[in-house]
């Protein structure tokens, strides 16, 4: 036997620095440029006198005490804590609601109402809002509906309640997948055991589903309130005609529409806003760590036994979809039949109106078609790096020894805290100040960039389960037969990690296409977005070449989302 | 192939010592098991030798090799160690085929296409599986999955093969024959093997030597025969076979190899040869198997052992014969019999030779 008689082959001897330490440092020292970098300048400039880029400037604090003097500046607070509230009071409201209704109960056709409730989530606050403006604006369809039956309409939107509404319908979501994945995962006896002890179908729901749903209820309201400090497109649209300012709006009329920008205020704004997200998102991660030790109780996922509505069946079913058709359907509805129509109102037939010739505009416009093509090579090429870049920091943090693992990782999720607004004044910034990056300031890498180091946690959120699903033996018994931490990273994790990546670069495709808040302060001629050219074009009132971008982007988004639910059935939340 | 040496192995997880002072020379060619109950480091100890736990403190060595040495601040990455590792969990990897999964060491090393292919029909042909080759893991039974991983170690010709409870995933049938199986693979082998397992038939059968650990300890060393015959605690009695114990209080003073008067609770009396020498007075535990003990016929004379009076409280048919559970003066035994008892008292016979003395009370074999 050969085998027997042969002596051991040693393998190659390893050499004096391993790969694995220039592949490690190097993508650690990347991350702490990324999340870092636009960060600095931000934290700097609020505390010089003078701009960033002067030759001279002394440390101050003054800028603070300049921003609390500002005229308004406590509205503007006030209105952003109150936009904020009441944003997530909806949200948690009607995601909830939502998430008893369509999750637990034998409501007719819930999983379709689940379905459309979920789709504000896909789509940015930008389309959303215009939807909304199509619909329930003052020349909106429903307005002008209401108004020729019942006299004048009895909303408006240009105001922090009509706002609120906007923004809390389309997080609520968010409160849904929450409060549906901890039913999923409490005991379903704790139910039965309190119907079996008499107790009906109401009660139960109050006294027992609803309480073991408190964390999650909990977790998300801090999570919508955070992103509703956080909100950009929704004030800008409906809060500014109005006069309402909140310091997202704040920040972007000084900072970018002005004439002579104050650096030092806009600067210590964002600081302002970093630390009270930074706070909120430390409290989600507590917040996290206590629900944690309520939910895992039950352990197994199983489906509950679904509470019976009896008479109800029909009257809340037909509720359910009268709220999807007003909130989701009906904005997104008129928002793409506007965009093939002239003129779009209720008095006027639809055969009258109906043309393409809104497409054509905006393909005939080379700076909306270069947005366009734009919005496509950020979100391929920029979404295709981030997934590499997110599968290797995942892959350091979790199954490497790299000595940094847990400070990698840290900074890997810190973007969670830092506002859209925030990351690209600070981009900003950074790339005015450094010298040898012109190049890149008017060029899309800019965004790729800037996108990358916001949607670094998402991603790094789609592959973990994954990888830490994957048997640690897998990679020790590669390590054991002779290949390197890189020779086993690539040849046996990244092939076993393919669907995750796959879910995270779907994910990121998503969050770069529809992304608008970053852009606007990091776009230069030639280098226009979807999201940048639809509020450019907004400011020029027209609506509909508005309409016809914002269905673009409804369209391929849609077509993504279906086809990586479809073919590789990935999950793109939860 | 090589020997192996272990010097004073330490390994601590944070403020737990799972592995202390762990001694062990494995010849060259020797098949060496470890054993012992879950927690007691035997897996530590295993991890250590491959590269995938660092330890904190001790020496190992393989032939000339010097795998990890705290001293000198030696530490080799476990892919620079030449081991083989079967996991208990198998690790085939889920996105190769069987052949590609045993290709995989060999184009590590750069072995040529057409060698690696002589060499994968090889060693498939050695573990009886050159019919799948084509096939996934997911498509292969636990059993054929175990002998792949197998295959995917040997055919690098590892300086050293370590098997981590390759058995333990089978189920109870199978088990028998791949049992059977990897010893007469191991004879015709012939490389040096450390085996790590809980169950005390695997260690017995296949073993040149078994080390049994308790909690990060080395318990005894010895072969298969010397460890059952003559554990050196009650540890490894208990753990080794099923073992009853016997409290007792020693009347007269033995010497070793000697022959002690002992007494136990309620006053009875019996004899037992003391491995060890016995000091009158002191509180001792006698361990026998259950084979060892019989039913005395009535009347029987006490001839090269004791009759004891004891008390029946359970007995239940385990096929082919009778477990019987006994009451001697307060200890709980277990004797196996071909017919059922048919009263509540029973006359037990213990011979004088072929129990174990240890010092101390009941508690020892708690």
């Amino acid at each position: 036997m050969s085998l027997a008689m042969s002596g051991p082959e040693a393998p190659p001897a390893p050499p004096a620095i391993p790969r694995a330490v220039p592949i490690q440092y190097g993508t650690a020292l990347l991350v702490l440029v990324l999340v870092t970098g636009p960060l600095l300048p931000v934290l700097l400039q609020s505390v010089l006198d003078g701009a960033l880029y002067d030759a001279e400037y002394n440390l101050t604090l003054a800028n603070f005490a300049r921003l609390a003097r500002t005229e308004g500046f406590g509205l503007v607070l006030l209105n952003t804590a109150a936009l904020a509230a009441m944003t997530t009071v909806v949200a948690q409201v009607v995601g909830t609601l939502a998430a008893i209704l369509f999750g637990r109960t034998d409501l007719p056709m819930a999983r379709l109402l689940s379905e459309f409730f979920l789709w504000p989530l896909y789509l940015s606050a930008l389309v959303l809002s215009f939807g909304w403006y199509a619909v329930y604006g003052p020349a909106g369809y429903a307005t002008l509906l209401w108004q020729s039956a019942l006299g004048d309409a009895p909303w408006t939107l240009y105001s922090l309640t009509g706002m609120a509404v906007i923004a809390g319908v389309s997080q609520a979501p968010l409160a849904y997948i929450y409060c549906l994945s901890s039913a999923s995962i409490t005991d379903p006896s704790l139910e039965e055991a309190a119907r079996v002890s008499g107790s009906g179908t109401f009660r139960t729901l109050w006294r027992i589903t609803l309480p073991l749903m408190k964390p999650a209820i909990a977790y998300s309201a801090v999570l919508n309130f955070t992103i509703g400090l956080e909100l950009l497109s929704i004030p800008l649209i409906f809060g500014d005609p109005a006069g309402i300012t909140v310091l997202t709006t704040f920040l972007f009329n000084n900072g970018i529409s002005s004439p002579r920008p104050d650096h030092g205020l806009v600067a210590t704004a964002a600081a302002l806003m970093l630390a009270v997200v930074c706070f909120l998102v430390w409290l989600q991660g507590r917040m996290l760590g206590n629900t944690r030790r309520f939910i895992t109780l039950g352990g197994k996922a199983t489906r509950p036994r679904p509470f019976r509505l009896g008479g109800l069946r029909w009257p809340l079913f037909i509720l359910a979809g009268l709220y999807i058709l007003a909130t989701v359907i009906a904005p997104i509805g008129v928002l793409v039949l506007r965009a093939f129509t002239a003129f779009l109102s209720p008095m006027i037939p639809l055969a009258e109106v109906l043309t393409t010739a809104n497409f054509v505009q905006i393909f005939d416009y080379p700076v909306y078609s270069r947005a366009v093509w734009n919005s496509f090579v950020v979100s391929l090429v920029g979404g295709a790096i981030a997934t590499a870049l997110i599968g290797l920091v995942a892959i350091i943090v979790h199954r490497s020894e790299f000595r940094f693992r847990g400070a990698l990782h840290y900074l890997a999720l810190f973007p969670r805290a830092v506002p859209g607004v925030v990351a690209g004044i600070g981009f900003f910034y950074a790339f005015a100040l450094l010298p040898g990056l012109g190049f890149l300031r008017n060029s899309i890498w800019i965004l790729v960039i800037a996108f990358t180091m916001r949607f670094i946690p998402a991603g790094i959120g789609a592959v973990a389960p994954m990888l830490l699903q994957v048997s640690h033996d897998l990679d020790r018994a590669a390590r054991v037969q002779g290949a390197d931490w890189w020779t086993t990273s690539r040849r046996i994790l990244l092939p076993l990690m393919r669907p995750a990546l796959v879910g995270c670069f779907t994910i990121l495709f998503i969050s770069f296409f529809k992304e608008y808040s970053t852009a606007i302060f990091l776009f230069a001629p030639g280098s226009e977005v979807i999201g940048t050219a639809l509020l450019q074009l907004w400011v020029q009132g027209e609506v509909g070449l508005v309409a016809a971008l914002a269905t673009i982007q409804v369209a391929v988004i849609a077509v993504c989302v279906a086809a990586v639910r479809g073919i590789f059935g990935v999950k793109l939340h939860g | 192939m090589a020997d192996l040496t272990i010097q004073g192995l330490t390994k601590r997880f944070g403020g737990v010592t799972a592995v202390e002072d762990v001694n062990l020379h494995v010849a060259d060619g020797e098949f060496v098991t470890l054993l012992g109950p879950s927690g007691c480091g035997k897996s530590t100890t295993l991890a250590a030798v491959a590269g995938l736990d660092r330890a904190d403190g001790g020496r190992i060595q393989v032939g000339d090799r010097v795998y990890f040495d705290a001293a000198r601040g030696i530490y080799l990455p476990p892919e620079a160690r030449s081991c083989g590792l079967v996991f208990q969990s198998y690790a085939l990897w889920p996105h190769m085929t069987v052949a590609d999964n045993v290709a995989f060491p060999l184009t590590l090393r750069k072995v040529s296409s057409a060698e690696r292919k002589r060499r994968i029909e090889e060693v498939l042909a050695l573990v009886e599986m050159e019919r799948y080759a084509g096939r996934y893991p997911h498509e292969l039974s636990g059993g054929q999955q175990q002998r792949v991983a197998l295959a995917r170690t040997l055919v690098y010709r590892p300086a050293i093969l370590l098997l981590d409870e390759p058995l333990s995933n089978l189920d109870a049938k199978l088990r028998d024959r791949a049992r059977a199986w990897l010893a007469e693979l191991r004879t015709r082998l012939g490389l040096t093997t450390i085996y790590v397992t809980h169950d005390q038939i695997e260690a017995l059968s296949l073993s040149d030597r078994i080390v049994v650990m308790n909690g990060g300890h080395i318990a005894q060393i010895g072969a298969p025969q010397e460890i059952y015959e003559h554990p050196a605690d009650p540890f490894v009695a208990d753990f080794i076979g099923t073992t009853n114990f016997l409290p007792a209080r020693v009347l007269g003073e033995a010497s070793a190899g000697g022959r002690a008067l002992l007494e136990l609770a309620d006053g009875q009396r019996l004899e037992a040869v003391a491995e060890r020498p016995a000091a009158a007075g002191s509180r001792v535990t006698l361990a026998f198997r259950p084979e060892q003990m019989h039913v005395a016929p009535p009347g029987a004379r006490m001839e090269g052992g004791s009759v004891l009076a004891t008390r029946v409280t359970s007995r239940s048919y385990v096929g082919g014969q009778w477990q019987v559970g006994l009451d001697l003066a307060g200890a709980a035994l277990r004797l196996e019999a071909r017919q059922p008892p048919t009263e509540d008292r029973l006359d037990l016979w213990l011979p004088h030779v072929g129990g174990i003395l240890f010092r101390g009370g009941a508690d020892v074999a708690a």
